[in-house]
């Protein structure tokens, strides 16, 4: 099946099913219903065929171009279907198993996360250990054919959402920096594990901190090599800054779209619409090329950090727009628009924080782009 | 579609075409290098390899006159100029009022070498492509904050035409997206060039012992450069498309994209450059007075971005994105 074709077939199955696959209580669902609502689309995409597609067939999907999966995600972002975010953490976690899990795991595991039977967090940064990334400190002890998890982590996304987690943790010496990191796939449901959601600035538990007190991963499951956690984590970050920021972008151009059509006349500056209007397009652009390379099969690297800069600036301005032009539906507004915008735009602010801050983005730029040198 | 191999080649020669000093070498030398006729049969696809370079290179010509003169179906050689509509704007130059020509607009360097221009005209609310004797016309050169770029003011009344042709608004509006694209990537080829020197200057200037590259604040600075001057090529990539045809809605939005990130690459250089960026012996100041010209013509971003979000507001929905 081609672009083309996939892309027909969708949109009519979508045209069909839009009713059943459009969440219960509109726009202001609470998190456990997104989440609830997130498998429904998935299983539903999934059994339809859709969601199979650009997918390798040893875990479960139809094979076919990586293109096929980016039209998905903006399909169903465009619709109004999914949010985003929660959505395209598939696009992070799923490459990460296909090429680092045994296969015989990534087998078994993978089409769980694609049908939306299970949903799986990912368990990187901790409490020193923000932008610094090489420098966690999460203990992983060998014990006969187990390791022995102790530590914390957080700002772990859906936590208490997810049945597993792919885990970053030391197993070097405390100095070993980078080259004492392993990754492993862990049972959420494992002895010893606490979960503690946090309530974010846009009122939703949207990320966690997660306790381990000796706890048992089988040594099976292992992803890459021992040690080897540091090339797992660079090979699953630039996957974070391509499919799912291509999803983003639909996501915020029905938003823009959203507001065009309903703000009052007047409202916006015309001069400040179409600049970003024309950064919208301009990220666009950029991940399109991001998309075919992916498809093509070239390996992402750092000039992804570019994609990252651009859809955090622009989410950024898309919602500082909003906020011009709406701003007594987010200060005071308290139906079910109002509360949606405000929602968005607290949430917008945090654009230029996760996965890989502005600032950890610029470094990289600097160094690997620009050839800059090391810092100092 | 070229090549890449024919691109390659073709890169090269138009590369090395902009190395020379005087217009009427440059332009000798992309006659020599095929740049019309590689024009013609390849279409838009040649417009990146010939723009982006001769921005790089602070280099002017008669290439963008080439350009327009043939996205209106009339013959482009170098005897031929096109005026440019005035600075900042995209209305037509020309006026037939009375049965007399009107003229105020821009002319290129080519202008005062060309024994004929060709000019944009509206006669009763249509358009019309106007061919004149360059002798007909006043023209001055504009010094302002780029002179090397020569270009010069073109006014006449009661212009004689030696040949005219209809043109329907949406042949103007394709050859304007085609120049407009041109004109993004001469900015992107500039913005580049600025970076490259901000670049050199912050590995080899040594302050407290180091290079000042080695400064956060000053890598951050050529980051925003990269990711201004990258998102720019995306835009104006994706304007020119596969197909023969520009969209003229992106190219617009490529154009305002263009300029504008080129004012930010040349903020953030002319910072990290710091004293020697301020003088007239550093190449820097070239560049900066090209982008700041190169803005103003066929649109500049402020006019096109505020229309756009007119036109916007009116139709109360976004434009379809280019699909994947």
């Amino acid at each position: 099946m081609d672009l083309q074709e996939f892309r027909t077939g969708l949109d009519a199955w979508l045209d069909e099913h839009e009713p059943e696959l459009r969440a219960e209580s509109g726009p202001d669902l609470t998190l456990d219903e997104e989440m609830e609502h997130l498998s429904k689309v998935k299983r539903m995409t999934y059994d339809a065929g859709w969601m199979r597609r650009g997918w390798p067939e040893r875990v479960g999907g139809l094979g076919g171009s990586t293109l096929m999966r980016a039209y998905l995600g903006e399909a169903l972002a465009s619709r109004d279907l999914i949010e985003p975010g929660v959505y395209s953490m598939t696009e992070v976690l799923a490459p990460t198993m296909i090429e680092f899990a045994r296969p015989e795991l990534a087998a078994e595991m993978v089409p769980r996360l694609l049908r939306g039977d299970e949903t799986w967090c990912q368990g990187f940064s901790e409490p020193s250990t923000g932008s610094n990334l090489g420098s966690l400190s999460c203990r992983a002890r060998r014990d006969g054919d187990a390791w022995r998890v102790t530590g914390q982590k957080v700002w772990t996304s859906l936590a208490q959402y997810a049945h597993r987690c792919v885990l970053l943790t030391r197993t070097g010496s405390p100095e070993s920096s980078h080259r004492g990191i392993t990754a492993m796939f862990v049972d959420m449901d494992s002895p010893g594990i606490t979960v503690r959601p946090i309530r974010a600035i846009h009122g939703r538990d949207e990320f966690c901190e997660v306790f381990f007190d000796d706890v048992r991963v089988p040594v099976d499951r292992t992803l890459g090599e021992v040690g080897g956690g540091w090339a797992v984590a660079m090979d699953l970050l630039p996957y974070e800054r391509s499919t799912s920021l291509w999803h983003r972008g639909a996501y915020l151009r029905q938003r823009l779209g959203r507001l065009l059509a309903t703000v009052p006349d007047g409202a916006i500056d015309p001069g400040d619409l179409g600049e970003v209007v024309q950064m919208v397009f301009a990220f666009h652009a950029r991940s399109r090329g991001t998309q075919h390379r992916m498809a093509r099969g070239e390996r992402l690297g750092p000039e992804t950090s570019i994609d990252k800069v651009l859809l955090a600036t622009t989410e950024q301005a898309v919602f500082d727009l909003v906020a011009d032009a709406v701003p007594t539906a987010i200060a005071i507004g308290d139906d079910a628009d109002g509360d949606r915008w405000r929602t968005e735009f607290l949430y917008s602010r945090a654009a230029t924080i996760y996965g890989g801050s502005a600032e950890i983005q610029r470094n990289i730029i600097a160094r690997r782009l620009l050839d800059l040198g090391t810092e100092r | 579609m070229m090549d890449a191999e024919t691109a390659e080649l073709l890169a090269e020669s138009l590369g090395r075409a902009f190395r020379h000093e005087s217009v009427a070498a440059v332009e000798a030398s992309l006659a020599e290098v095929g740049w019309r006729e590689a024009l013609q049969e390849e279409g838009a696809a040649v417009i990146p390899l010939l723009f982006t370079r001769q921005g790089a290179a602070n280099a002017t010509s008669g290439a963008l006159d080439d350009l327009l003169t043939a996205a209106l179906g009339l013959p482009a050689d170098p005897g031929t100029a096109f005026v440019l509509p005035e600075f900042g704007t995209y209305g037509t130059p020309g006026r037939v009022q009375d049965g007399g020509l009107t003229v105020r607009g821009l002319g290129t360097a080519r202008m005062p070498s060309a024994a004929r221009a060709v000019l944009l005209a509206e006669r009763d609310g249509a358009l019309q492509a106007i061919t004149v004797e360059t002798g007909g016309l006043c023209t001055r050169p504009v010094g302002g904050v780029d002179p090397r770029l020569g270009l010069v003011a073109v006014e006449g009344q009661g212009v004689l035409a030696s040949g005219s042709t209809a043109v329907t608004p949406a042949a103007w509006e394709n050859a304007l997206a085609s120049g407009r694209v041109a004109v993004a990537y001469e900015l992107i080829g500039a913005s580049r060039a600025m970076l490259r020197l901000a670049r050199e200057h912050a590995v080899t200037r040594i302050q407290f012992g180091r290079p000042i590259g080695t400064f956060q604040a000053v890598r951050h600075r050529l980051a925003e450069c990269l990711v201004a001057i990258e998102s720019a090529e995306a835009a104006a990539a994706i304007a020119l498309g596969t197909g023969d045809r520009v969209s003229p809605l992106l190219a617009g939005m490529a154009k305002s994209l263009a300029g504008r990130n080129a004012r930010t690459v040349a903020r953030h250089c002319q910072q990290v450059l710091a004293g020697v960026g301020f003088t007239d012996e550093h190449d820097f100041h070239h560049y900066f007075r090209r982008v700041l010209t190169l803005d103003g013509l066929l649109g500049d971003a402020r006019t096109l971005t505020r229309e756009l979000g007119e036109e916007l507001l009116r139709d109360r929905r976004l434009p379809a994105a280019p699909p994947l």
